[in-house]
């Protein structure tokens, strides 16, 4: 789990962030994406392709919902549990 | 269905009842010719191009005073002047009485992000023109004056516009969510004499301050007199001396300037400044005249896209781009303007498409990225309302592909598809929709109505075929200048060196025999990121301020999966024993975030050990956009270190990106 969270702290750092991403939690994991500013509805989709490349799973559009991603902790909660799931190297 | 096949076949009632229709019959009556078709209509049009623009002045029914005579001075693109006797009010225009009970009639409507519903009727806009013109009077803001916006896309600021133009200022304007930089190497040329600003914007929910940026901008630019704050915000920056800062309520304290007291101004007054950023140098500031925007807009809307009153137009645009001085104009000829400020998918994926299926939009521009992004998302718009009114999609920025022509007709009934192209450099069209035509798949239906476009190929100019697109003939709206530039130098180098007599725009395009066109992308090095037409030197400026970087390089890489299908690519030449490592790429990425935009963020930056340069000591963006692409690099003999492109095409990160392309 602590590879999965630096996978996706270090592609939100590459992708938007670049380098602020453990600032703007705040040690918060489950802080709201969308509410905070850290991702946009577009990044999702972005994330979502990334995360499907380097932890082996397929997520289904219909799971992408704020329920599902809209926090580091409901991202790990989510994808780490999913049929497939491989930790990341 | 293969590319090129017919996606909507002519619809002949259509057809009859369009506006390009009856000015078909019009001119024929006018002329004593007989059109048979728009091939027919444009060859005259081209042929006797002053008599064209004579017709369409007098058809439009636009408010002018003079003489039409002469139509055009010349027959060369570079040097010829429209309409030289004529005189007119750009903002009279859009807001002048369209007939009995018009002034009642909805201009525009503005929805926000967090769910902001306004509008106004004609005559409650004209008011508001009315009260900021008279406030810019107060002010000293007259003909030529430059009058800078950092607004959203709101009734607020067109009204700002609108009354600079009626006043005879030129207006210019960025979006807010622009970098400090990208608005100093904007806004610094232009030496304004009045800023009017947004205080704060809201993008995805969040509510971000503009007060930082504003206070940066009068540091670096002593010639803003006043400032006016166009929303309620506070606004912390009131610290400078010599400077008078009003809110909107103080600003048009003072009464109306009513319409009928606007002065006309020469048809070549300049109007607009949009900011075109080239390969080098900081963005040229290509000054748009009052008359040629009106009259090539009127054509573009009303004669290729079917607006008028009872339509309702929302492009999907930020105060950036050129698509919102577009849209404004739409309002001359009666159709009403859907404005959109904030994030299209936010606070859910399918919010805009909410928004124009409650508001009944009849015509909706967008970018073929935002199309690409509704499909990645797997969004069904069908499920999302019934669209009723909407009758056409236009599409810009970027090439539409061909599958996304099947995904829009499966989605949205059978609209019209109207891939329309052409960009800041002429504030309107070359490539445009036509309810004359059908729509093939994949392309764009035609040329603009009296230009003459042709290709110029390695093997001359053509009438069809595959080639770099060149505009032969005068066009009204064409840009009277460059600021700044005053012996005309820049203005000629960017756009007549290359091909003498032409216009050379920078887009490779493909003319078909039946008319339509097919836009292939840049052919020079201007890179164009999800829609947005960026200038390599804007990238240069801020990562050669980077400690370590020696030299830089930005290309643009095909990439169907990335939404608007490319990608930026860096590369970099380090100081000596400097090594690209995280920190690096993160504080490269970030200031380019911060100084330019997202947009200005590249996808990958790789480090190299040298970057390709001509013999005259140019380095070659297009030898490394070639290679990069798959393709055979054309002028790899012009090189004088052509090992360099060798060695960047073995950098794996390089070639793994390529492989990706397959």
């Amino acid at each position: 789990m602590s590879r999965l969270r630096k996978a996706v702290v270090d592609w939100l750092d590459d992708n938007y962030h670049f380098g602020d991403t453990e600032t703007l939690l705040g040690g918060d994991d489950e802080l709201s994406f969308l509410q905070n500013g850290i991702l946009d509805s577009l990044g999702f989709v972005k994330l979502i392709l990334f995360l499907e490349d380097t932890v082996s799973v397929k997520i289904s559009v219909r799971d992408i919902r704020p329920a599902n991603f809209d926090s580091l902790g409901k991202i790990l909660r989510y994808v780490s549990a999913m049929p497939g799931y491989r930790e990341p190297v | 269905m293969s590319s090129g096949d017919l996606y909507l076949p002519l619809d002949e009632a259509h057809a009859r009842a369009s506006a390009l229709h009856a000015f078909m019959e019009y001119c024929g009556r006018e002329t004593r010719l007989e059109f048979a078709g728009y091939r027919e209509l444009q060859d005259w049009a081209i042929r006797d191009c002053g008599r064209f623009w004579q017709l369409l002045l007098r058809w439009s029914r636009l408010e002018v005073a003079g003489d039409t005579e002469p139509a055009v001075t010349e027959f060369d693109c570079e040097r010829a002047r429209f309409f030289p006797n004529l005189k007119l009010n750009y903002s009279r225009n859009l807001l002048r009485s369209l007939g009995p009970g018009s002034d009642d009639h909805c201009a525009v409507t503005a929805v926000t992000e967090d769910g902001l519903h306004s509008s106004l009727t004609r005559g409650e806009l004209r008011g508001a023109v009315e009260r900021f013109a008279m406030g810019l009077r107060r002010q000293g803001i007259g003909p030529g004056d430059r009058v800078i916006g950092i607004v959203g896309n709101t009734p607020a600021a067109i009204v700002a516009c609108l009354a600079a133009a009626a006043v005879g200022a030129i207006w210019s304007s960025v979006a807010p969510d622009i970098g400090e930089a990208a608005i100093r190497g904007r806004f610094v040329q232009l030496a304004p004499r009045l800023l009017v600003v947004h205080t704060e914007y809201l993008a995805h929910g969040v509510r971000r301050s503009l007060a930082q940026k504003i206070q940066d901008l009068l540091d670096d630019v002593a010639s803003i007199a006043t400032v006016v704050t166009l929303d309620a915000g506070a606004f912390p920056g009131r610290t400078r001396v010599g400077a008078t800062f009003l809110s909107r309520a103080e600003l048009e304290q003072h009464g109306a300037l009513r319409m009928d007291e606007w002065e006309l101004f020469p048809f070549n007054q300049p109007l607009f400044v949009l900011f075109s950023s080239g390969t080098t140098g900081s963005p040229k500031c290509l000054m748009h005249g009052a008359g040629g925007t009106l009259l090539e807009h009127y054509k573009e809307h009303v004669l290729h896209s079917s607006l008028g009153p009872g339509e309702k137009l929302c492009f999907q645009t930020s105060a950036g781009w050129m698509m919102w001085n577009w849209q404004l104009s739409a309002l001359a000829c009666g159709a009403e303007i859907v404005l959109f400020d904030g994030s299209p998918t936010f606070p859910t994926q399918d919010a805009l498409l909410r928004i124009l299926d409650r508001e009944q939009v009849t015509v909706f521009g967008t970018s073929a990225t935002y199309l690409h992004a509704l499909q990645q998302l797997e969004l069904s718009p069908k499920e999302v309302g019934g669209f009723g009114k909407l009758h056409t999609i236009q599409s810009t920025g970027s090439v539409l592909y061909d599958a996304q022509y099947d995904w829009i007709g499966k989605e949205f009934k059978r609209v019209r598809i109207e891939s329309i192209s052409g960009g800041t450099d002429i504030v309107g069209c070359f490539v445009l929709g036509n309810p004359l035509m059908p729509i093939y798949r994949g392309e764009s239906q035609c040329i603009g109505l009296g230009m003459d476009v042709r290709v110029m190929t390695p093997d001359g100019l053509r009438r069809h075929g595959e080639g770099e697109l060149v505009c032969v003939n005068p066009f009204p709206s064409r840009p009277v200048g460059i600021f700044g530039d005053s012996d005309g130098n820049r203005l000629h180098e960017t756009y007549f060196n290359q091909n003498p007599g032409m216009w050379t725009h920078g887009d490779l395009v493909r003319l078909s025999e039946r008319g339509s066109v097919r836009v292939l992308g840049r052919s020079d090095g201007t890179l164009n990121v999800r829609g947005v037409r960026i200038g390599p030197a804007e990238i240069y400026g801020i990562v050669l301020a980077v400690p370590g970087v020696s030299q830089a390089m930005a290309v643009e890489q095909r990439a169907p999966r990335e939404p608007g299908g490319s990608r930026l690519l860096l590369l970099i030449v380090l100081q000596e024993g400097a090594i690209l490592d995280r920190a690096m790429t993160l504080r490269l990425k970030k200031d380019l975030k911060l100084k330019g935009s997202s947009n200005h963020v590249p996808s990958v930056i790789v480090q190299v050990s040298a970057l390709p340069m001509t013999h005259s000591g140019k380095f070659s963006e297009k030898a490394v956009a070639e290679m990069v692409n798959g393709k055979a690099v054309s002028n790899r003999a012009a090189l004088k270190n052509p090992d360099a492109l060798d060695a960047i095409a073995a950098h794996p990160e390089l070639l793994s990106l390529l492989r990706e392309q397959c």
